[in-house]
């Protein structure tokens, strides 16, 4: 583990990607404790105020301290967004690991529905299944890790097909392997580097599109803390003070940038050639 | 000697370069002394890390940004290729000095015909218009023997064989008239038959223009039959330079008696042991048959003729305990198709018998029958898992075979990496971190560890410089010598089969052709196409058949 | 390519639109509960459902349902509007146009930046113009585009008050000023694309100038405008026209929020206002449209692709 940091440290992507991600899994364990004030005091007469001292990023339409609620709403965004992608993975890869692995025909039928069920926009599909289950962070997070699912299929499928081609795996049929040993002991360990890449990657995408999602009104629902939700509150009174816009959308740029750049950093560093 | 001689096209003195890395200076190039005159061929030989490229990109001013020239001098009919501006060497590239590369399948842009690629040339160094250019070409395909010229130059690049590329290259490097080519490795990538054809048309083009060539090479084969000069290369420094004459018959220097010995002659016979043919043989292979191909999905539908590839077709053969038996043809013969059937890899017709038992299928294939029949790959990087250490790779056999004696699993392992000449303490490394001899020592030791009767070796010297060829072809006989194994061996280097196999099975696209006693393949009696394979390969200057 | 190629892949977008309109009829109107209490929402009076169960059929079995609605499809009624008992065909339709009016504008732009800023990074890679277009890039990539929409509805008209902030205008009314009110909507949509495909273009082309051919151009002495036009450039974008054509699908996904925040009656626009009002005619030819569209255009991407690249046998 501290070889792959070590390794992550090398390139700048990875570099700034870890330093980005780890403030915001900072500030996602330990935000209450962080944030300064309380984030659902409200208070007429401090509404609309730019940065100052008490409020160090300024207040929002009901007076709130726009730091803390970022400092809150982190929680909500990233962590919806992590396990989103996570469930989402889980189910893709199983799925294109199994495709993989039963080649020929079923495969292709299994390849061929996939890609039907991807020609429907991934945000149109995440609003369907938010529309079936009903508005709710957790909904919106089940309707996330759904649409991420045929795209992971499909990366996993293609990483396990070109592994499969691999002289190694073909030693280890020779040799006379059980299905079991090749799976798990050949493919897996050399599957499973990509897939983190891309999981990584896709992370900034799930903040992205739950934030989204919050902001049409359907995940997270006020007056729950989170990005989507505080810039959808703030498009009505951002031209009377613009920070109540700016520093939101600010703290998704930096979550989406962080986890991009780690999964680039990722894929130097996971690849035994070149990181080690 | 520091003015060039009357007619000396390329003088090359005292040149030296470095590479600036993360680890410091890598110095490519010491002292460099070369000349090449009007009409002559000096050839240029070494292995991987011998710096023979970078002279090449030298030669071309085609350095990358870290490459620092420290000293010496590149002239051209004595002109300093130094002191020319980017702008003069891009007017010099292609129209003084061209270059032919390795593998006319990557030279070529894949998108555009082969007549706009050589014409290109034509038009910016001639000054043609496109008619001209065109007409020229055409001209110059005939010349360099390609049948239908005019086809050829509407052609794209996957329309045409290696052997066809590459005449095309060549007819690009020849096409302005340059003072100099040179020819990196341009028959390292053909076929044997195919290597011959470019190689004499190559020699009657240089005798026709008297162009002066530089021809790189890993062969001492090839360049013993080509060059009238030769250099060795070794580690960034020339070792030795000479006529072929006195570099082959009288070598000075220890490197160049080393890689004299190292290429194969079949002269040289490496096994004295003579197989039992009475005996019972260990594998017989029965018509066994090798197709590829699934019919389309909607091939009914749509009434489409439906084509199945053959890898093989209808392979009969037999192994006899003890024996070596080679396996030649070129690429697409369906050698490495067999071994794949062999070893449970591809589905079969036909019917193989192993020690007695009936292997009708991927289904007979136990685990005593892949513990006797071992299979070991061509290209080491891609036959051991990167992500598993040396004594998880070598585990895996004694694990699954139980060849349960002596001593625990690590010492066990010791022992295989003692067997293959490697340190015991490689077991701690991952294959990125040895080199490619020594990985497919590794593999060789995978191989052995379930103590087999019969190898099944897939082009595994192939990929691999001459001398660690060499050094890897003779742990095999010890093997061989010691255990008692039965070999397939299968390459396209004939000169090297000659001289460990007892006897030779040549293939040609999915047929066996024949199979005979190695000392009787050059006889005149074998057939039509084994004999073409015999004329084609170049052996050293100096021994006979 | 072989008429068996077209054949296959004209089966395959049948194929793609039945899955398609099955999952779609699964989530709208067999999944939930009760779809009319879904419709309609809790408070309505029995009557009202039961009057609904009706009209749509609700009460008969599950493939009956399908097979009407798929039967009503194929024959261009994709069924009333819910919401305003319109037929919701041509209203879907008309509103797919304007979208694709968006869309066209969106890749437009996209080509015409995208491809240059890519081919300067690749040129001077690794120096400061390749890391601040990859910086943009990033940036670009990591903001979803309700965030720009939003910011650039603040910067440009609120506080630069150089364009109206929502509304649309038809071209055919007024050009002019219809141009003013899709130039933002353009704009947001595109900055995602550009960030995207100027940084394939950019990797492509560091990869093809790394190649043995570009390498033996040079080394015929072929000037370097010839090398990067006539070689490098013509392999680079090749592949672009993919990854374009996979981008749509984003596109399409983007193009329901900006039309949503730009107020602009596209189809996008028209699938919000369907989901918030569970109108399910609406939502169902909503989606097929999209899905139709993200099939088609990839199907005119790989005849374009194969046409172009003579190396591809589809056979």
């Amino acid at each position: 583990m501290v070889d792959l940091l070590k390794r992550l440290l090398r390139t700048p992507q990875g570099a700034t990607g870890l330093i980005l991600i780890t403030l915001v899994f900072i500030v996602v364990a330990f935000g209450s404790w962080l944030a300064p004030r309380d984030p659902e005091a409200m208070s007429i007469l401090a509404r609309y105020k730019g940065p100052s001292m008490t409020f160090l990023l300024g207040t929002d339409q009901y007076g709130r301290d726009i730091l803390s609620r970022l400092l809150i709403g982190a929680r909500a965004t990233v962590i919806t967004a992590v396990v989103a992608t996570l469930a989402g993975t889980l189910a893709g890869a199983l799925i294109g690991t199994v495709s993989a692995y039963l080649g020929g025909r079923a495969d292709e039928m299994i390849m061929r529905t996939i890609d039907a069920i991807m020609s429907i926009p991934n945000l149109l599909f995440a609003l369907l299944i938010v529309n079936l289950l009903g508005s709710g962070s957790v909904n919106a997070l089940v309707a996330v890790a759904v649409a991420f699912a045929p795209g992971m299929a499909r990366i996993t499928r293609s990483v396990a097909l070109s592994i499969r081609k691999q002289d190694y795996v073909s030693a280890a049929i020779a040799r006379g392997e059980s299905s079991s040993y090749i799976i798990l002991r050949e493919m897996l360990p050399n599957v499973i580097a990509p897939i983190i890449v891309e999981t990584t990657i896709r992370i900034s995408f799930a903040v992205m599109l739950f934030a989204t999602l919050s902001f049409l009104g359907l995940g997270a629902q006020p007056p729950a803390t989170e990005w989507g939700l505080m810039i959808s509150e703030a498009r009505q009174y951002m031209h009377i003070s613009a920070g109540i816009l700016i520093w939101p959308s600010l703290a998704i740029a930096i979550v989406a940038v962080g986890f991009n750049l780690l999964g680039d950093g990722l894929r130097d560093a996971l690849n035994p050639r070149t990181g080690g | 000697m520091s003015k060039p001689a009357q007619n000396s096209v390329l003088q090359i003195r005292n040149y030296s370069l470095d590479y600036l890395t993360v680890n410091g200076v890598f110095h490519a190039l010491r002292n460099i002394d070369l000349e090449i005159a009007a009409g002559e061929i000096l050839g240029l030989v070494g292995e991987s890390g011998s710096g023979k490229t970078s002279l090449a990109w030298s030669i071309m001013r085609y350095l990358p940004d870290n490459a620092r020239e420290v000293g010496g001098a590149i002239r051209l009919r004595g002109e300093d290729l130094a002191a020319k501006s980017p702008a003069e060497v891009g007017r010099m590239r292609g129209k003084q000095i061209s270059m032919v590369f390795q593998d006319p399948g990557t030279s070529l842009n894949p998108t555009l015909s082969l007549g706009t690629q050589l014409t290109e040339a034509l038009r910016r160094h001639r000054g043609l218009t496109k008619r001209q250019a065109w007409g020229e070409g055409e001209a110059m395909l005939a010349r360099v023997g390609l049948k239908n010229p005019t086809q050829m130059m509407q052609r794209m690049p996957h329309e045409a064989s290696g052997g066809e590329k590459q005449r095309v290259v060549i007819a690009t490097a020849f096409a302005c008239n340059p003072q100099c080519i040179i020819f990196d490795e341009p028959t390292t990538a053909l076929d044997v038959i195919t290597s011959r054809q470019i190689l004499d048309l190559f020699l009657d083009l240089q005798a026709e223009t008297g162009v002066a060539s530089l021809y790189i090479s890993h062969d001492l084969a090839l360049l013993s039959r080509t060059a009238k000069r030769v250099a060795v290369m070794r580690r960034g420094e020339i070792v030795e330079q000479g006529t072929i004459d006195d570099i082959f018959r009288a070598p000075r220097q220890d490197y160049t008696r080393e890689l004299l010995s190292a290429v194969p002659q079949p002269a040289n016979r490496l096994v004295e042991t003579r197989p039992s043919y009475q005996a019972k043989p260990l594998m017989e292979v029965e018509n066994v048959s090798v197709h590829y191909g699934r019919k389309p999905f909607l091939s009914a539908l749509t009434g489409r003729a439906f084509k199945r590839f053959t890898g093989n077709r209808a392979i009969s053969l037999t192994v006899q305990p003890g024996e070596i038996l080679g396996i030649v043809g070129e690429s697409g013969s369906g050698k490495s198709t067999l071994a794949k059937a062999m070893t449970g890899l591809n589905p079969f017709e036909g019917r193989m018998t192993f020690a007695g038992r009936t292997i009708a299928g991927l289904a007979d294939m136990d685990r005593s029958y892949r513990k006797d029949v071992q299979l070991i790959f061509q290209h080491p990087d891609a036959s051991l898992n990167p992500r598993q250490k040396i004594h998880e790779i070598l585990a895996r056999p004694l694990k699954l075979y139980g060849a349960g004696d002596g001593g625990s699993l690590s010492h066990r392992i010791g022992d295989l990496l003692e067997q293959v000449r490697l340190p015991r303490t490689h077991a701690d490394r991952y294959p990125h971190q040895l080199s490619g001899g020594e990985k497919q020592r590794v593999a060789i030791a995978r191989a052995f560890a379930s103590k087999p009767k019969l190898v099944i070796c897939d082009e595994i010297t192939s990929a691999l410089d001459v001398s660690v060829q060499a050094s890897i072809v003779q742990l095999l006989l010890e093997l061989h010598r010691k255990h008692g194994t039965a070999f397939l061996f299968i390459t396209h280097d004939l000169n090297l089969v000659r001289q460990i196999a007892h006897r030779i099975a040549v293939m040609y696209r999915g047929d066996l052709v024949e199979v005979v006693p190695s000392d009787e393949i050059a006889s005149p009696d074998r057939a039509d196409y084994t004999r073409q394979l015999i004329a084609a390969v170049p052996a050293l200057a100096g021994t006979s058949f | 390519m072989s008429p068996h190629y077209l054949i296959k892949r004209l089966l395959m977008i049948v194929y793609t639109l039945f899955v398609v309109s099955l999952v779609v009829f699964a989530i709208t109107q067999v999944l939930p509960a009760d779809a009319a209490v879904m419709m309609l929402g809790e408070n309505a009076t029995a009557q009202a459902l039961d009057a609904l169960r009706q009209q749509m059929g609700l009460n008969d079995p599950v493939w009956m349902q399908y097979l009407h609605w798929l039967t009503g499809i194929l024959h261009g009624d994709f069924g009333q509007s819910l919401r305003t008992g319109q037929p919701v065909g041509p209203v879907m339709f008309e509103a797919l146009g304007r979208s694709l009016l968006l869309a066209c504008l969106s890749i437009g732009l996209m080509l015409v930046l995208a491809i240059p800023l890519g081919v300067i990074a690749a040129m001077r890679r690794g120096r400061l113009t390749d890391m601040l277009v990859s910086l943009v890039s990033y940036a670009g990539v990591s903001l979803p585009e309700f965030v720009t929409a939003t910011v650039a509805v603040l910067v440009v008209s609120d506080w630069l008050k150089w364009l109206p902030a929502t509304g649309y205008v038809p071209l055919t009314e007024n050009f002019l000023d219809g141009l003013a009110h899709l130039a933002l909507p353009v704009c947001v949509i595109s900055i995602i694309l550009i960030a995207h495909v100027s940084r394939m273009v950019r990797s492509e082309l560091v990869d093809v100038l790394h190649t043995d051919y570009i390498r033996a151009a040079r080394l015929k002495g072929l000037s370097g405008s010839r090398v990067l036009f006539g070689h490098a450039l013509r392999n680079a974008l090749l592949p672009t026209i993919t990854v374009v054509a996979l981008d749509v699908g984003y596109l399409l996904g983007g193009i329901i929020v900006v039309e949503e925040i730009f107020a602009i009656p596209g189809i996008g626009r028209q699938l919000i206002v369907a989901i918030q009002t569970r109108d399910l005619p609406s939502i169902q030819a909503g989606v097929l449209l999209m899905a139709a569209t993200y099939s088609i255009v990839n199907f005119a991407a790989d005849l374009l692709y194969a046409w172009l690249d003579k190396r591809i046998q589809y056979g």
